[in-house]
């Protein structure tokens, strides 16, 4: 006879964990153990049910240990378990109110187990816990559903988005919020689908359309939820996004190996060591990886007009809109971005303004800022202009406090950048007058409005205001007359022009090697060879995204972005632009290596356009020349030259991304000068930007060296070394004859060369 | 060590021999009461003052509030005082429907004598108010048979047992008393994972994997204690009379065919008087489920025998066979036990 096969438990006196690690261990062995465990739940179960809420303390007790138990191990017998999901979800769905708080816990971690095994599915968890969120009076077991709800989310789009499931859940919270437009259970719905926006999980139109509906609700919570999520949701999920990608510390590898060198070797080493080379290869992948390219919540709607004039009828027009001020003023933020961003005809927003533009006003300095936002180049100049008048009687006037006119007149700036058809003339010489004010704030904003129209339309102004670059260039007739709704198309690559100039040059240079006349044309095989070489290994290049990584580039930059999608801003753009070629130009005339070699290709991009673009098919070798020229003059901008110090003075702030909102905070901005700052606001600007800690340069070096694990050099020891040890030396150095002193002296010399005595310098 | 030289000095006079002198009294001990003086009156800081003692009503409320007490002596105290009081009135000073609730959780208490003082206070409670409250106790019997530990098992076997002679019909014909418990006797005794033949004529064991039941052929008895053997023979006893209940005519049903006979002939032109007539159980339409959740197979309550019997044969006659004949072959007592059920199931038919 064999050997007696031991029933399970028979061995041991067993508990639950010990019979769950059992089990996981070999689920056939230890059947009929969970079977009995399986009744014993059975039971416990029923009589939980038969009297809910008088169940005493230890019955509650094994049951929650018995459902954990169960959980645990169900997907080991998927035949005897399959009623227990529905089990736990009528427990949950008929008695959550008057469950003890720990055992509704742990029913609800049962289920997310039983997910994470594929027991049920999402849609299934997601519909028994979603109406659990929206009805539960219990404040903890919200949050811990809520949590448990996004991680369930998050795991099923974690390989690959689970499209059905997002449909599913995101018509559910759609509804929720549509259903019942009084009710503030839509919160839900709108934490949830910002939770998810932030962390990239939900980047479609479907979840703005949630938001969209949140904002036109009833409830004050739930519109607040859905305005704040358009004014700032793109920047959280950007800020999240660089948190995740800061938060990864980067691991030494070479001390690691070092490590790994000099430790004891054992298997566990290797494979943390294993382990580590793996995550930061994965890091340095993550790092080169293509930024996601999402659209801003802004950009997702479906019908940005619809949307603004439904918010602006519902929330602000009325008189009666229960909302708060705080809330009115997020919402019109909202509104006017729309209608910036999207170049919207919003009418009657403009006369509504009236209203509020006035000194007394709260928080009127957000008001002018929304108005700023909401003006572009299609508003129709009359109704922008009773506005501009009010401000400039309301604000700007003598009577009035400094800080009072310089936000008045840095909101006329701001908006007439947008529109510059807004302003009279008569208005506009008045407020450039004052320039001559005693305070400075207000000084610097109306210099601040002159210099725009200097550049924009000169001609309201003043004769002698117009300055000199202005005068000229309406005598040449350069600048026309404004009219409204002109577009202005740009017909140029940016810097197409470098690129020209730099094939001029290198086309000269390679003409003077081979001493033909300059003037002469290339041959045609001539400009078909560097054709050649330009395609060369182009998509060998774009294959390989470790050293080509320019997408990211052309991405990242913010100008081509701004070019391609908006035109509000684009005539001050295109003459900054212009501005800083100017500046190149000139730096590079400074330079003695020879641009002036071509003086007749210097590009005068005002007058004609380039037409390098049109005639010829750029190459690979050609668009990273021109990035590579691009990034070149954007440094060169940089440089603080007389000449971009003046093109500073047009826009005290650095250039803005016209998907950025315009704050109260740059309407203020010149204020700070019109009061006169204390002792202690000078020391605390003066110290902003330096280090507490003082440290020496070499200080910091040493510091620097140590702590990326390197040692010191034998000089550096040398000087360490103690005084004691050396005085013997020394005290011996002076008595030396000479012949020790030469042998000295030559060993010195050897050691050196050969590098130390054992002549480690060439190995 | 001690820490100061005092201390140590008391530490060593714990150990000092006291010096006995010759004539002279024993040295009194610390704690000894002074019992010299004399008073007239002495007042106790706090005492109660009602002249009559508590009824019995409420120190019987009193004892059912302390079953579940933290110290198994207090539980089994009360447990006792309860038991007494019902032995010695005629009828309980409280409902039965409030008494169970409190005691049924004892059935898996983790002390031994407090679960056997239980099976005395449950035979003290009126048959005919246990027999309306079965389904509960029955719940609570199922998940004491079911329990880890084999010594609560063997004690709610017992309390099944007590079930079944007072209140059998009712435990057979329950929502679940029948289907359920058969379950959980077969659970007790591993006769439950045996296949099943499937409709496409496959072998699927009830675990899913085909084959697994082969595995488990050991003898029941093999390599248990002498108290795993005293259980396998208690689960077969209590499951023979489980059957016997169950599945046979009882001698009431016998007697009450024929008394049907005898009163159809009476009143001969009158068919099936005791229909219409007013019913004398306590639930008559139970079966019919009107107020509680729907119930699948398990939980249905197989009121009459006929569908007992049909159940059975249909679940778990087969699989019962073949364990008892296993069980059998080992012979001994527990082998007698498993002739006896093999007897009650023939019978059964």
């Amino acid at each position: 006879m064999g050997k007696r096969k031991l029933g399970a438990l028979e061995k041991v006196e067993a508990d639950l964990p010990n019979l769950q690690y059992k089990i996981r261990r070999d689920p056939m062995s230890y059947r009929e153990n969970f079977v009995d465990q399986y009744n014993q739940y059975q039971s416990n179960y029923a009589i939980f049910v038969a009297a809910p809420s008088t169940s005493d303390n230890s019955s509650i007790i094994s049951l929650k240990e018995y459902v954990d138990f169960v959980a645990h191990v169900a997907d080991c017998y998927p035949g005897i378990t399959k009623d227990f999901p529905q089990d736990l979800i009528t427990l949950l769905e008929v008695h959550h109110a008057d469950l003890e708080g720990e055992l509704r816990e742990k029913i609800v971690g049962s289920l997310v187990l039983l997910r994470n095994k594929d027991i049920i599915d999402s849609t299934l968890l997601l519909n028994t816990l979603f109406p659990l969120l929206i009805t539960t009076s219990s404040k903890t077991l919200r949050a811990f559903l809520f949590s448990k709800i996004i991680s369930d989310l998050r795991s099923s789009n974690v390989k690959s988005t689970n499209h059905k499931l997002n449909r599913s859940v995101q018509t559910l919270l759609h509804n929720l919020i549509t259903s019942d437009r009084n009710s503030p259970k839509g919160l839900w719905a709108v934490k949830i689908t910002r939770e998810l926006w932030k962390r990239q999980i939900w980047t479609d139109s479907k979840a703005v359309e949630i938001m969209k509906e949140a904002a036109l609700a009833d409830s004050e919570k739930v519109i607040v939820g859905g305005v704040r999520f358009f004014l700032g949701g793109d920047k959280e999920r950007e800020e999240a996004l660089e948190d995740d990608s800061s938060d990864e510390e980067g691991v030494d590898m070479s001390k690691l190996r070092h490590q790994a060198g000099i430790n004891k070797k054992s298997k566990k080493r290797s494979k943390d060591l294993r382990k580590a080379a793996a995550s930061v290869k994965k890091d340095e992948r993550k790092k080169n990886a293509p930024h996601p390219l999402n659209f801003s919540a802004l950009h997702l709607l479906h019908d940005p007009q619809g949307f603004a004039e439904q918010l602006f009828n519902k929330h602000l027009l009325p008189q009666k809109s229960k909302l708060s001020l705080e809330h009115k003023l997020i919402v019109l933020q909202l509104v006017t971005r729309l209608v910036g961003l999207h170049q919207l005809t919003l009418v009657t927003l403009y006369s509504w303004f009236l209203k509020f533009l006035r000194p007394r006003q709260q928080s009127v300095t957000t008001y002018l800022a929304c108005l700023a936002q909401a003006t572009h180049a299609q508003v129709p100049p009359d109704l922008l202009t009773p506005c501009i008048q009010q401000i400039a009687n309301e604000f700007v006037s003598e009577a009035s406090a400094s800080e009072v006119a310089s936000a008045g007149l840095n909101a006329i700036r701001e908006t007439c950048a947008r529109q510059p058809l807004a302003m009279e003339d008569t208005l506009l010489q008045d407020l450039v007058m004052y320039r001559k004010s005693k305070d400075k704030g207000v000084v610097m904003a109306a210099k601040g409005l002159m210099s725009l129209y200097r550049e924009k339309d000169p001609e309201k102004l003043k004769r002698r205001d117009r300055g000199k670059e202005a005068a000229m260039s309406l005598r040449s007739g350069e600048k026309k007359e404004l009219r409204f709704g002109e577009q202005v198309t740009d017909e140029n690559i940016a810097g197409i022009e470098l690129l020209e100039a730099w094939k001029e040059e290198e086309r000269l240079k390679r003409r003077a090697e081979k001493g033909l006349a300059t003037d002469d044309e290339d041959s045609e095989d001539d400009v078909e060879k560097e054709d050649v070489a330009g395609w060369k290994n182009w998509d060998a290049e774009s294959d390989d995204s470790d050293d080509s990584g320019g997408w990211i580039d052309v991405e990242s930059d913010g100008e081509e972005i701004e070019i391609s999608d908006s035109e509000d801003d684009r005539p001050s753009k295109k003459a900054k632009l212009d501005k800083a070629a100017t500046a190149t130009n000139g730096d590079k005339s400074k330079d003695s290596t020879g641009v002036d070699a071509s003086p007749e290709t210097k590009p005068e991009p005002e007058k004609k356009p380039s037409t390098f673009a049109t005639t010829r098919i750029l190459t690979p070798a050609d668009l990273t020349k021109l990035r590579e020229l691009q990034q070149s003059q954007n440094i060169a901008a940089k440089l603080p030259a007389g000449l971009r110090k003046k093109a500073l003075t047009s826009s005290t702030l650095p250039p803005r991304h016209s998907d950025d909102p315009l704050t109260a905070a740059q309407i203020e901005g010149l204020s700070k000068f019109s009061h006169k700052s204390t002792k202690e606001e000078k020391i605390a600007l003066a110290k902003a930007d330096r280090e507490d800690k003082h440290q020496s340069t070499t200080a910091k070096r040493k510091e620097k060296k140590r702590g990326e694990g390197k040692s010191t050099t034998n000089k550096e020891k040398a000087r360490e070394k103690n005084f004691f040890m050396t005085l013997g030396k020394a005290k011996r150095k002076s008595k030396r004859s000479l012949g020790e002193a030469r042998k000295v002296l030559k060993g010195h010399v050897y050691r050196s060369k050969h590098g130390g005595k054992r002549g480690n310098a060439g190995n | 060590m001690a820490k100061s030289a005092k201390a140590r000095k008391e530490k060593k006079k714990d150990f000092a021999k006291p010096k006995l002198k010759v004539g002279k009294g024993r040295a009194k001990p610390t704690n000894a009461t002074d019992t010299s003086f004399k008073a007239r009156s002495i007042s106790v800081l706090q005492q109660s003052l009602t002249a009559a003692a508590p009824s019995t009503s409420t120190q019987f409320t009193h004892h059912l509030n302390l079953l579940n007490h933290n110290s198994d002596t207090q539980r089994l105290q009360s447990l006792a005082y309860l038991t007494t009081s019902l032995h010695n009135t005629p009828t309980p000073p409280l409902p039965v429907s409030v008494i169970l609730p409190k005691i049924v959780p004892l059935i898996r208490d983790t002390s031994n004598k407090v679960r056997s003082q239980l099976l005395l206070l449950l035979h003290e409670l009126p048959p005919e108010d246990v027999k309306s409250n079965t389904e509960q106790l029955l719940l609570w019997t199922r998940l004491g048979l079911t329990h880890l530990s084999s010594s609560i098992r063997l004690s709610s076997l017992e309390v099944l047992e007590w079930l079944l002679n007072t209140a059998g019909n009712e435990v057979v014909a329950c929502p679940g008393g029948w289907s359920k418990t058969l379950r959980c006797l077969a659970g007790l005794l591993g006769w439950d994972n045996t296949e099943t033949v499937s409709s496409t004529g496959m072998r699927v064991s009830n675990s899913g994997r085909p084959g697994a039941g082969n595995w488990t052929s050991t003898p029941s008895t093999a390599g248990k204690s002498s108290g795993d053997v005293k259980l396998l023979t208690k689960t077969l006893s209590v499951l023979s009379l489980f059957l016997e209940v169950g599945l046979l005519p009882t001698l009431t049903e016998k007697s009450l065919l024929k008394t049907q006979e005898q009163s159809a002939c009476r009143n001969f032109p009158l068919w099936h008087l005791e229909q219409h007539l007013l019913t004398q159980v306590s639930n008559p339409f139970g079966h019919l489920n009107l107020f509680g959740a729907p119930r699948d197979e398990e939980g249905m309550g197989y009121e009459d025998r006929g569908d007992r019997v049909r159940y059975f044969g249909e679940r778990w006659r087969g699989t019962f066979l073949g364990g008892v004949d296993r069980v059998k072959r080992e012979g001994g007592g527990v082998g007698r036990v498993a002739m006896g059920v093999e007897k009650v199931i023939i019978m059964g038919g």
